[in-house]
């Protein structure tokens, strides 16, 4: 079980996220202020931390360089409203493993925290599976029922992300974004994201895998444990 | 018209007029005074000469140049002090006429009575006049010539403030960071320029300020709001919902969404506009252009859109790599947003500029009427109407020129990294 620090100024926004965290079963806390964040740090241990930027008592950053300093063993996620690069350079030069810029997809934090999680852990395994399902995130092969899927790079990403975000709703929005980050404004409509995801669905059927993807009120998509 | 010359010539004119009267003042002052003169000396001459008569002297040795005595009736009444203003012979020779001035009077002198007369030959009011003429002329002349001599020079030590004032003014930008700084001067005009002038620019450098705090601060407040309603809609799709208020919610996720990227690009332009984007080194433009091509390649394939590139793999640039990217994949983005199906992008670049060409539908608006905020083509479309925005503020920032044109079915976005010549 994971354990995760929400370092975070804005109430509502740690909610949101304890909130989705809690659902996959993490155990999550919250504060509010670098202070408060380090008193939880030398008592506690903590998997990841989710790290904003802007505090009410400093800058994350700080915040980052001490548990760097002391050594801590655990995962920085770093969450901040500025997008400039110089930010992100900045951040990920003092040892945060990974960057998330504000507005982002709770499911996309989710798939990102694990992913940290995944290649940090003690005799790190890095493969995900489900069932007949078995994604390994190093060499990205994708396996059903011990056959090899033949998927390009998009479809893998969009397979993990399904089965990061379990029965949860994936707009195609949110899975735009994953998929094409950035370069998502550039698309007048998501039917693309129709395309990956009716191809990834037919390799795996091909696989005599079964179809855990279904639309969901036909804004999105779910990976549905239950079909099982 | 300089205002030295305006000055020059007002000068002038005053000068003029006052040499004119002046000139007809010492006319009648020097002739009166001639005149004046003239006259009492030969009052004193024939006073004397009956002085000396009346020492015993004989009219004959009396009698002189320019003097002359005669004998009268003595029961002839006294003749008074008489004064005639005549021409008469100057030389002996009898050639020239001159003004011949006499004065007589008759004195009586021991019983005998003298009619005694003095003359002298003055100028004539004529050559008083030239006189008078000709040295004013002079002076004017020694005055236009040293006028135009020192005025220049002289112009520039009395307006060299006015016009240091005057060059920092037209240096003044809004968005520069230091306040303006005008030398101290002595005059009272300028100075009382001087301080209004650094008055208003404060005002407006201050205004302007905080003008882009606020607006820098009011997109960075809406961030917060925008990802907890982000966060909040994708919460409330998990729990028990129904299709129509799941259509509902997306339609606020995708408006949400729409109102993060326009803030995210309102923050990137005042950001361009407050910040300093430093170069630390020449840019391989080549480089970095082919690897966005690279990264846009899957989108340019999905949208069927053939692409042509011709790069020279040269091309150096003082750019700071944060904006070029952002140039380019705005440029980039928009080749393949605004495209029609199956349409064609062409790239090229050279050491003097980058040409973005792309099909497309005809522009409804004109084209250069796009670099504005929030202008855009169709205003319902999902663009920000804020790219090329961006695109003209990074150009501007770093003096390359930018031009959009449409031409023969075709969008042209033309930057030139050399100023014009």
């Amino acid at each position: 079980m994971m354990k995760v620090l929400i370092v975070e100024d804005n109430i509502d926004l740690a909610r949101n996220i304890q909130e989705f965290l809690q659902h996959e079963g993490y155990v999550c806390e919250l504060s509010g202020s670098c202070k408060e964040a380090q008193e939880k740090l030398i008592s506690f241990h903590y998997d990841c931390i989710v790290l904003d930027l802007m505090l009410p008592d400093g800058s994350g950053l700080t915040l980052l360089e001490n548990i760097k300093e002391q050594k801590l063993k655990c995962n920085v996620l770093i969450t901040s409203a500025k997008n400039s690069l110089d930010d992100k350079i900045d951040g990920l030069d003092k040892g945060a493993d990974d960057y998330l810029t504000k507005p982002f997809h709770l499911s996309e934090l989710n798939a990102r925290l694990k992913a940290i999680y995944r290649r940090n852990a003690l005799g790190g395994d890095n493969s995900v599976r489900f069932n007949e399902i078995v994604l390994n995130t190093d060499s990205l092969e994708a396996r059903v029922n011990d056959t090899h899927l033949d998927l390009t790079k998009k479809e893998f990403d969009l397979l993990l992300y399904f089965l990061i975000n379990k029965n949860r709703i994936l707009t195609r929005q949110s899975l735009a974004e994953h998929l094409w980050g950035d370069y998502t404004d550039n698309l007048a409509n998501f039917d693309f994201v129709y395309q990956h995801v009716k191809n990834l669905r037919k390799k795996i059927a091909a696989a005599h895998g079964r179809d855990y993807i279904g639309t969901v009120y036909g804004i999105g998509y779910k990976f549905d444990t239950s079909l099982s | 018209m300089k205002l030295i010359n305006r000055l020059t010539i007002w000068y002038l004119a005053i000068t003029t007029f006052v040499l004119l009267a002046s000139g007809l003042i010492v006319f009648y002052r020097v002739q009166a005074e001639i005149e004046n003169e003239v006259k009492t000396r030969l009052k004193r001459d024939i006073d004397h000469a009956a002085q000396l008569i009346t020492d015993g002297l004989s009219i004959d040795s009396v009698r002189g140049n320019q003097l002359d005595v005669r004998e009268i009736d003595f029961n002839a009444s006294l003749i008074p002090l008489e004064v005639t203003d005549s021409m008469g012979f100057y030389s002996l020779y009898r050639r020239a006429l001159d003004r011949k001035f006499t004065v007589a009077s008759s004195y009586k002198i021991q019983g005998k009575h003298y009619y005694i007369s003095a003359y002298n030959f003055i100028a004539e009011p004529d050559e008083i006049l030239e006189g008078i003429i000709a040295s004013l002329a002079v002076t004017l002349l020694i005055l236009l010539l040293f006028v135009a001599v020192t005025s220049r020079q002289m112009s520039k030590q009395i307006l060299s403030n006015f016009n240091g004032t005057l060059k920092t003014i037209q240096g003044f930008n809004l968005k520069q960071k230091n306040r303006i700084k005008l030398a101290h001067t002595r005059t009272y005009e300028f100075k009382e320029l001087n301080q209004f002038l650094e008055k208003m620019t404060n005002k407006a450098l201050d205004d302007y300020r905080s003008l882009k705090e606020f607006s820098e601060n009011a997109s960075h407040e809406l961030q917060t709001p925008l990802a907890i309603i982000r966060g909040k809609l994708e919460l409330l799709l998990e729990t028990r919902i129904d299709e129509k208020q799941a259509s509902l919610i997306e339609g606020i996720q995708n408006a949400v969404q729409k109102l993060s990227s326009v803030n995210q690009s309102l923050i990137l332009l005042t950001k361009l506009e407050n910040q300093e984007y430093p170069v630390k080194e020449k840019l391989n433009f080549s480089r970095f252009v082919k690897d966005e091509i690279e990264s846009f390649r899957e989108l340019i394939e999905m949208k069927s859109l053939s692409l042509t590139t011709k790069l020279d793999p040269e091309v150096y640039l003082d750019l700071n790599p944060v904006l070029a990217d952002i140039l380019f994949t705005n440029l980039l983005s928009n080749a393949i947003r605004h495209n029609s199906m199956n349409g064609s992008i062409d790239v090229s670049m050279s050491s003097s500029g980058l040409s973005v060409k792309n099909t497309g539908d005809p522009p409804k608006v004109d084209t250069h009427e796009l670099f504005k905020r929030f202008k855009k083509d169709k205003q319902s479309s999902e663009s920000t109407g804020l790219g090329l925005a961006i695109v003209k503020q990074i150009c501007d920032l770093n003096n390359f020129r930018v031009e959009y044109e449409y031409v023969r079915g075709n969008h042209e976005l033309n930057i030139h990294f050399l100023p014009k010549k």
